[in-house]
């Protein structure tokens, strides 16, 4: 019984945390230029992600060791030093992107100025996580999270043409600007697929100590969690397809996307959608942190892991406090969040193939899974899976060169 | 000497075949010890340092070639020479 | 007593976590010093941990070993005791001179309340 109250807090907490800023800028964007079109690219991207979480959290579970642990065995220390660096780099980006949005859902709440509050963002963070233990975290964010369930009741009260909802949900070619459509098919596919997630996951699995017993666990946080997150990229795609693309808004601002909340709900549509932004982001500005800190431990084999408090892992605590001081840097700097966000999605996506491969290939080797490794459904996913990260991994660039980030 | 002064190393044959690089080596784990059986050559390399087909490794590909020790005329850093004939398995 | 066992060397040891006989990890499996190799059959007589280590592994490790600072630790072979998905050794860190970066790095940290 205490299982399933586990299972279900779990869950909770994936829906929640889920939706990131990536996921809010690419959803909702694509939504307004494409209207329900690319629905299915969310099908897609969310099946992708519980893939290849399912594949991390049960090499992490049977072997205890996360991510970056495999994939420095298995890519060696020269070609697992780069993919670190990238890594790094693309997480740190994520970070300042996250913290912006973070200050921005901050100063829509509270009018205070927009650069004081990138400051309090970046303290209440990092006391957050100094003080507060594992699960805590988890759950504040993910429960707060859940508050951007508001974009299904709103999603639904804006009456979209369902005939149309349900054409995005079947793969389809535009009769125009494809090459945009390809740029934002890869952006939503990278906001779904973000790396720091299995990282932060598969370290979670082994700070709680799964094992084997717990695969079942591990399968149904993947699927259920997952999919229910998918509902909310869902709920934002449709709510920016009803009602920005007929106005020919173009969402530039996080703004924006919480006043779609407001038109059919009001006021208290616009505070929930705030609220939740502010939480998912703020938990995910939190995971992306550990994640930083987590890679660089695992690879260099420091101590890691909040449940050795910050004196038994020193290394480890210093990264994600460093870590959040250069992000609150880079993000003083000025730049736009969203425009940040989306050179970070990108430059994810590009990098995803160096972590994925190592885990697809320790997945499938029965000297460190034994009787647990990929049977043919995990094999035949993770290779179509592999070829879509390749092709998208090779021409996101070009892409978002030629499209100019998809204002075409 | 080390490991990583070893990989890569090319391996021949005592009259100049070329076997391919040494992808990695083949060892005897014991309760105290670890000794080298065998070396790992030839293959497609990437696959190999990527730790695709090792033993118990469980894939279907096959593309470590081992070579047993015993067969080594000499090794250094620059070459590890084999006795002619000798064929990975 | 473990029975006698295949692996191979760069797959199965090198590059794995460290972990000592109190559970702590304590480093990465950076290099291996391999004995009698002219002579054959070489042995693995021990396991190299630290940056100058690096040296070794490539032109990315050096320019890493460069970057960074610490001492090479050798840890002979006699000190491990079981291999699974990491190298679990018999005695703590301390005793074999590991996870000295952790322990520098302690007082930045553990005069904040709560650590």
């Amino acid at each position: 019984m205490r299982r399933i109250f586990q299972i279900a807090l779990g869950i909770l907490a994936a829906i929640g945390g889920f939706v990131d800023i990536g996921d809010l800028v690419f959803n909702v964007e694509a939504g307004a230029k494409f209207g329900y079109d690319l629905l299915w690219v969310i099908v897609v991207g969310v099946v992708g992600i519980i893939v290849y979480s399912e594949m991390c959290g049960r090499v992490a579970a049977v072997s205890k060791r996360a991510v970056f642990d495999a994939i420095r065995e298995r890519l060696g220390f020269g070609v697992g030093l780069g993919a670190l660096v990238a890594s790094e780099v693309v997480n740190l980006m994520t970070l300042a992107a996250e913290v912006g949005g973070v200050a921005l859902a901050l100063e829509l709440l509270s009018g205070l100025s927009y650069e004081a509050l990138i400051v309090v963002g970046i303290v209440v963070l990092g006391v957050v996580i100094w003080v507060a233990p594992f699960e805590w975290i988890e759950r504040i964010f993910g429960y707060g999270g859940l508050a951007l369930l508001v974009f299904v009741v709103v999603a639904v009260k804006l009456h979209p043409e369902w005939g149309s909802v349900g054409h995005g949900l079947v793969p389809n070619v535009p009769p125009s600007d494809k090459l945009v459509y390809a740029y934002f098919a890869i952006g939503l596919l990278g906001a779904a697929m973000t790396p720091y997630e299995v990282y932060f996951y598969s370290s979670g699995v082994v700070e709680e100590g799964w094992g084997p017993k717990d695969l079942g666990l591990n399968r149904a946080n993947s699927l259920i969690g997952y999919s229910l997150g998918g509902l909310l990229s869902f709920a934002l795609m449709i709510t920016a397809g009803a009602l920005f693309l007929p106005l020919g808004i173009e969402p530039q601002f996080i703004g924006t996307v919480a006043l779609g909340s407001q038109v059919p709900l009001g006021t208290i549509g616009l505070l929930l959608a705030l609220v939740g932004i502010l939480f998912a982001v703020g938990g995910a500005a939190i995971d992306t942190c550990f994640s930083g800190a987590y890679n660089l431990a695992q690879f260099f084999g420091w101590e890691w892991g909040k449940q050795r408090r910050p004196a038994g892992a020193p290394r480890f605590t210093i990264a994600w406090a460093v870590l959040l001081v250069l992000a609150l840097a880079i993000i003083m700097t000025g730049i736009d969040p969203v425009l940040l966000t989306e050179y970070a999605v990108i430059f994810s996506v590009v990098a995803l193939p160096l972590t994925y491969v190592p885990i697809l290939l320790v997945a499938n080797d029965r000297a460190y899974m034994g009787p647990h490794v990929n049977g043919k459904l995990a094999n035949a996913f993770g290779l179509f899976y592999l070829v879509v990260i390749l092709v998208v991994a090779v021409t996101a660039i070009p892409l978002m060169i030629l499209t100019h980030q998809g204002q075409g | 000497m080390r490991l990583s002064d070893l990989i890569g190393t090319p391996v021949r044959t005592e009259s100049g075949e070329s076997l391919g690089r040494l992808r990695d080596l083949r060892g005897e784990l014991g309760p105290r010890s670890l000794r080298v059986t065998g070396l790992c050559v030839g293959g497609l390399g990437l696959l190999e340092r990527l730790g695709v087909g090792s033993p118990k490794s469980g894939g279907r590909l096959h593309v470590h070639s081992v070579v047993p020790w015993s067969a080594v005329v000499r090794a250094d850093r620059r070459a590890i020479v084999v006795r002619d004939g000798t064929k990975p398995h | 007593m473990s029975t006698a066992r295949e692996l191979d060397l760069g797959l199965g040891v090198l590059d794995h976590q460290l972990v000592d006989s109190e559970g702590r990890r304590c480093g990465n499996v950076d290099d291996l010093e391999l004995s009698s190799v002219r002579e054959g059959p070489p042995t693995v007589t021990a396991i190299l941990v630290g940056p100058p280590v690096w040296r070794g592994r490539g032109w990315i490790g050096r320019i890493a070993a460069f970057l960074a600072s610490g001492q090479t630790v050798r840890v002979p072979w006699e000190e491990v005791e079981k291999i699974d998905s990491a190298v679990q050794l018999r005695k703590p860190a301390s005793e074999l001179r590991l996870g000295r970066g952790d322990d520098r790095a302690r007082p930045l940290v553990d005069w904040i309340p709560g650590s």
